[in-house]
């Protein structure tokens, strides 16, 4: 009897041991709620990429649990959420969402030392304090603004450019390094202007732009408010006279949609490769938004290769830290791999583009960007099409600080 | 002095549409002293269920629009039926914590649509483009909030000085005890108004879809922005409403136009005084006319 009931915890210890174990990841951002039209996605892309992970056994004998949870955008639930998940889940790595959420959090998540690649790419958030664990899957708004400004200064010397600016931490994070930037390329900041949601006309802010003498305008924003201005813009005839710009988020076909031709001629910063390329990432976004039966407005975001993305250097940091400590995936070894994710262990899934040493995503202990390469798209024909190579802004690392 | 007159033409243009989405929560509040927290969700239900009879059903954009209407007026009538008419003579407290609550719902069950997340346009239905005269230029859906609020002011207007239902619901406003004793229906008179309410709303919704795509958290955001301009005309004022809903489209025009440049001169980065204008003469209203500048003020004799 008791030799029976040995060997039957001996079969059952075998048979769990044989399935692996089971390590967490935690995403939390806005599925509904305000820019829930960026996190529902994005939610999507981590979900069918761990889908996929588990499918292919990416991380061997580990069975990957993606926790993706929507709060709202509401930041107490943020850090609810995060708290419950720390309490009972212990993941080993987070992915996180809004700005504010995330400059909130700096501090628990540097307490807990949970490596953390945020959807926001506030340059704030990999800056001193409480910033080792933060690591930015692509280039902050900062360097993208900054870049934009080096790819004004090749068309137009001199230009004179208005920043406009979503009325939140998001949105201003880009007006400082901007002004220094500009500064030293010979360009005036015309004027600074925030703009949020709900700009159901934007005459008067856009003739005003124009009497200032403006031939420029960045964007740092979602796609609603550009869009609202694009439209307004064609028609007062300015469309034609100053050209516009923006960084990641203020594109996309969220923006053709809403701006609808009103959107051609737009210019756009984005790291990531379009649908149209032949690039491994982009092709397994389309295999496994088929696969998993994602609508065309899914396929078509991308967020949804931003989500991805994230999610692939997740588990790729938790399969390199599984062989590196044999076998253990914590916070504490998917940190060491991401820090190690470089030179010749740079990662290379194929979703964003990559700079001209051929290094698609990098980190190091000090160096919190993933991909610094970008480039600029922009709207020809109803769709975003690349009109530079890859680079990376030159001047972005001698304007960081004051 | 074109610039000047264009910003007017503008900012009157913006408050038509915030005039739109005031008118339902002044007819809820003029009929049962309700202030309806939940307006902006009736908005945003009204401009889905046009898009959705629109796109998804193949309805021509202006029929949908009429349906979408007369749904979201079915939706407020049953609104009132379910949760409201149980509240009669209820703390007025208690009223507001039910919209509040009707608020949360809503929100939550258009979370579970595919509305919840993402944005949606209607298809193009008016010529791209604006209206352009002697250089001042509006657009055809601002054409479009101007011509519905007129036609909704004409309306109201004449329902309300003409019709036995309007009067009824004028008496009801004033005394509810009076008028049931003179034989007016109460709860008729409260139902016809939350529809009337939802139809608004939904017109309102549809018109801010026009204008800037379709997006839940944009649209309910309208249902609240509309507080300093009903503050400003007075809680139970239709006139007022639109007064009001014009006089804050236009400062907030005129701010944008010329107070941020100087805001930004002076260091203040970022201008965005639109934003706090409208608030700024809320408070002042309240501070001077409580009741707004054509609300009833009610004196009390004690």
């Amino acid at each position: 009897m008791k030799r029976g009931f040995v060997l039957a915890m001996m079969v059952a210890l075998g048979l769990a041991l044989a399935q692996g174990r089971t390590v967490n990841l935690l995403w939390s951002g806005a599925i509904t709620g305000p820019t829930s039209d960026v996190g529902g996605p994005y939610a999507a892309g981590i979900e069918d990429y761990c889908k996929y992970a588990n499918e292919q056994k990416l991380i061997p004998n580990v069975t990957l649990n993606c926790i993706v949870r929507d709060d709202q955008y509401q930041n107490p639930n943020t850090q609810r959420i995060l708290e419950e998940a720390l309490d009972r889940a212990k993941p080993a790595i987070y992915l996180g969402y809004s700005t504010g959420a995330m400059l909130q959090l700096k501090p628990l998540i540097n307490e807990v030392r949970l490596p953390t690649i945020p959807a926001s790419a506030h340059i704030g958030l990999i800056e001193p304090p409480h910033n080792q664990y933060m690591f930015l899957p692509v280039s902050s708004y900062s360097e993208q603004f900054v870049a934009l400004l080096e790819y004004i200064n090749r068309t137009k010397k001199n230009a004179r450019v208005a920043l406009v600016v979503n009325p939140s931490p998001f949105g201003r994070a880009v007006v400082d390094v901007s002004r220094r930037a500009a500064a030293r390329l010979g360009q005036t900041i015309v004027d600074v202007r925030e703009v949020g949601g709900g700009n159901l006309d934007n005459t008067a802010l856009l003739r005003a732009l124009d009497a200032a003498g403006v031939e420029f305008i960045l964007h740092q924003n979602v796609a609603g408010p550009v869009a609202n201005i694009l439209k307004d813009a064609k028609r007062l005839g300015l469309d034609k006279k100053i050209k516009q710009l923006g960084a990641i988020y203020t594109g996309g076909s969220d923006l053709i949609r809403l701006a609808g031709d009103a959107a051609e001629g737009y210019l756009w910063a984005s790291s990531y490769y379009t649908l149209d390329e032949n690039a491994p990432g982009i092709n397994l976004q389309k295999q496994l938004a088929q696969k998993y039966n994602r609508s065309a407005d899914i396929l078509n975001s991308t967020n949804y290769t931003a989500g991805m993305l994230a999610a692939a250097i997740a588990v790729e940091a938790m399969k390199r830290a599984a062989q590196r400590f044999n076998g253990r995936i914590d916070n504490a070894t998917v940190y060491q791999a991401l820090i190690g994710m470089n030179g010749p262990n740079a990662f290379k899934p194929g979703f964003a583009v990559s700079t001209k040493a051929g290094i698609e995503i990098d980190f190091t202990r000090t160096e919190q960007t993933g991909a610094e390469g970008l480039r600029i798209l922009e709207v020809k024909g109803g769709k975003f099409v690349p009109v530079t190579e890859p680079f990376t802004s030159t001047l972005f690392r001698q304007v960081r600080n004051p | 002095m074109i610039d000047f007159i264009q910003n007017l033409i503008s900012g009157i243009a913006v408050g038509c549409i915030y005039a739109l989405a005031a008118l339902g929560f002044v007819l809820v509040y003029k009929s049962s002293r309700v202030i309806n927290f939940s307006n902006g969700q009736f908005i945003a239900i009204g401009a889905f269920a046009a898009y959705a009879l629109t796109v998804w059903v193949g309805l021509p954009v202006l029929l949908a629009a009429l349906l979408a209407m007369l749904l979201t007026a079915g939706l407020g009538f049953l609104v009132e039926r379910v949760f409201l008419r149980r509240m009669v003579g209820q703390p007025i407290i208690s009223v507001i914590m039910v919209t509040i609550g009707l608020a949360s719902v809503l929100d939550g069950l258009m979370y579970l649509t595919p509305f919840g997340s993402g944005n949606f346009t209607f298809p193009q239905f008016l010529p791209p483009g604006g209206l352009e005269l002697a250089g001042i230029n509006i657009s055809y859906p601002q054409l479009m909030a101007i011509g519905f609020t007129m036609v909704f002011l004409l309306l109201f207007g004449w329902f309300f000085q003409r019709s036995v239902l309007g009067i009824a619901m004028r008496a009801v406003a004033d005394d509810q005890m009076a008028s049931m004793s003179l034989g007016v229906s109460v709860r008729r008179v409260f139902g016809l108004a939350w529809a009337v309410a939802g139809l608004t709303a939904a017109a309102a919704g549809i018109v801010v879809g026009t204008v800037s795509g379709l997006n839940q958290d944009g649209l309910i955001a309208i249902g609240l922005a509309v507080f300093p301009a009903v503050i400003l005309g007075g809680l139970d004022s239709v006139p007022g409403a639109v007064v009001g809903g014009i006089v804050i489209g236009v400062l907030q025009s005129f701010s944008t136009a010329y107070l941020d440049g100087v805001l930004g001169q002076i260091g203040l980065v970022g201008g965005g005084s639109q934003y706090a204008v409208p608030f700024v003469v809320l408070l002042v209203m309240l501070w001077f006319k409580p009741h707004g500048l054509f609300g009833t003020e009610e004196i009390e004799r004690v």
